[in-house]
């Protein structure tokens, strides 16, 4: 009995300390952060443009939301996790204004008001301000697939994961 | 040299200790399973539907042989890694799919409203109700 009471208690703590240890730019509702299955709540819906021929139409497209101080380390690991590759197009849609370069992306878009993260449905962080994640376009055109994910320079295997999921 | 004292033999309760040392280090590996800052809300929901679900089959168990369940912590266990069985598949690289709700709501469970919260309330629920079923039996101090 004291065991079951001990550990019940003690789970509850944990998951305070869980909820309180969430980060700024975490999904405020941690069950649509990092889904794992396409097509979750609305999708899917038709996505709209983010540059010249993007999405592309004959492939799936990529569209990563990064801010800009985060962007060359995103870059960095594309090379190393064999994504972007050609049979994946692949955008990335950053906080500022300016000119940036990204190795390997098919295309670097400026979106300082948000306003095309807001028309892909990225959700907003927790602490505010323009979302960090991806979202996942079929080659029809469709949004399958969108996260907040701040920690996708180290999980670009599962955006491939993602991928290989399309129909 | 003399034998084993028989004083000295582990008790029920600190058989069940040990078991919970077991426990806590094969949750710990389960949790260290996942990839990413966010696996504490992933950890949490499988854990506290795989350990919900085992605990009522343990107090239908209990009641039926009318005695505490043998190894009580291991089927908490066993229940989460079922629950989490999806996640595994994930970390090869298979996405999840609806029909992983087989696995003890696998998928719909992170929908629940109130989230681990509402799990957390079913934990305790069903704890509540194994502990009622076995405390009508005598030496219950393996429960």
């Amino acid at each position: 009995m004291v065991i079951w009471l001990a550990a019940a208690i003690g789970l509850g703590l944990l998951l305070s300390v869980a909820r309180a240890a969430r980060e700024p730019l975490d999904d405020p509702d941690p069950a649509w952060q990092r889904p794992g299955f396409v097509d979750a709540g609305d999708l899917p819906v038709p996505a709209p443009a983010v540059a010249p021929g993007l999405p592309a139409p004959s492939r799936p497209t990529v569209v990563f939301f990064e801010r800009t101080g985060r962007l060359p380390r995103l870059c960095r690991v594309f090379a190393a996790s064999g994504l972007p590759d050609k049979a994946t197009a692949t955008a990335v849609v950053v906080d500022g204004a300016g000119t940036h370069s990204c190795e390997g992306a098919d295309a670097v878009v400026n979106d300082a008001d948000g306003a095309l993260a807001a028309a892909y449905g990225m959700r907003r962080p927790r602490g505010g301000g323009t979302p960090v994640g991806y979202a996942v376009v079929d080659s029809a055109g469709a949004i399958r697939y969108r996260t907040l994910d701040p920690a996708v320079a180290d999980e670009l295997s599962e955006v491939r994961t993602i991928l290989d999921a399309l129909p | 040299m003399t034998a084993a004292n028989p004083a000295v033999q582990p008790t029920p309760a600190l058989r069940v200790c040990l078991w919970c040392v077991v426990a806590v280090l094969a949750e710990v590996g389960l949790y260290a399973s996942y990839r990413g800052h966010d696996a504490r809300f992933h950890w949490f929901t499988h854990f506290f539907v795989g350990a919900a679900a085992a605990l009522v089959v343990m107090a239908a168990v209990a009641a039926r042989i009318r005695r505490p369940v043998p190894l009580p912590l291991v089927w908490p266990f066993l229940a989460h890694v079922m629950a989490m069985f999806p996640d595994f598949l994930f970390a090869g690289g298979v996405a999840h799919e609806p029909w992983m709700d087989l696995f003890l709501g696998h998928i719909s469970t992170h929908f629940m409203p109130g989230r681990n919260l509402t799990w957390f309330v079913v934990f305790l629920l069903a704890l509540a109700a194994y502990l009622a079923v076995v405390a009508r039996f005598p030496a219950a101090d393996d429960r």
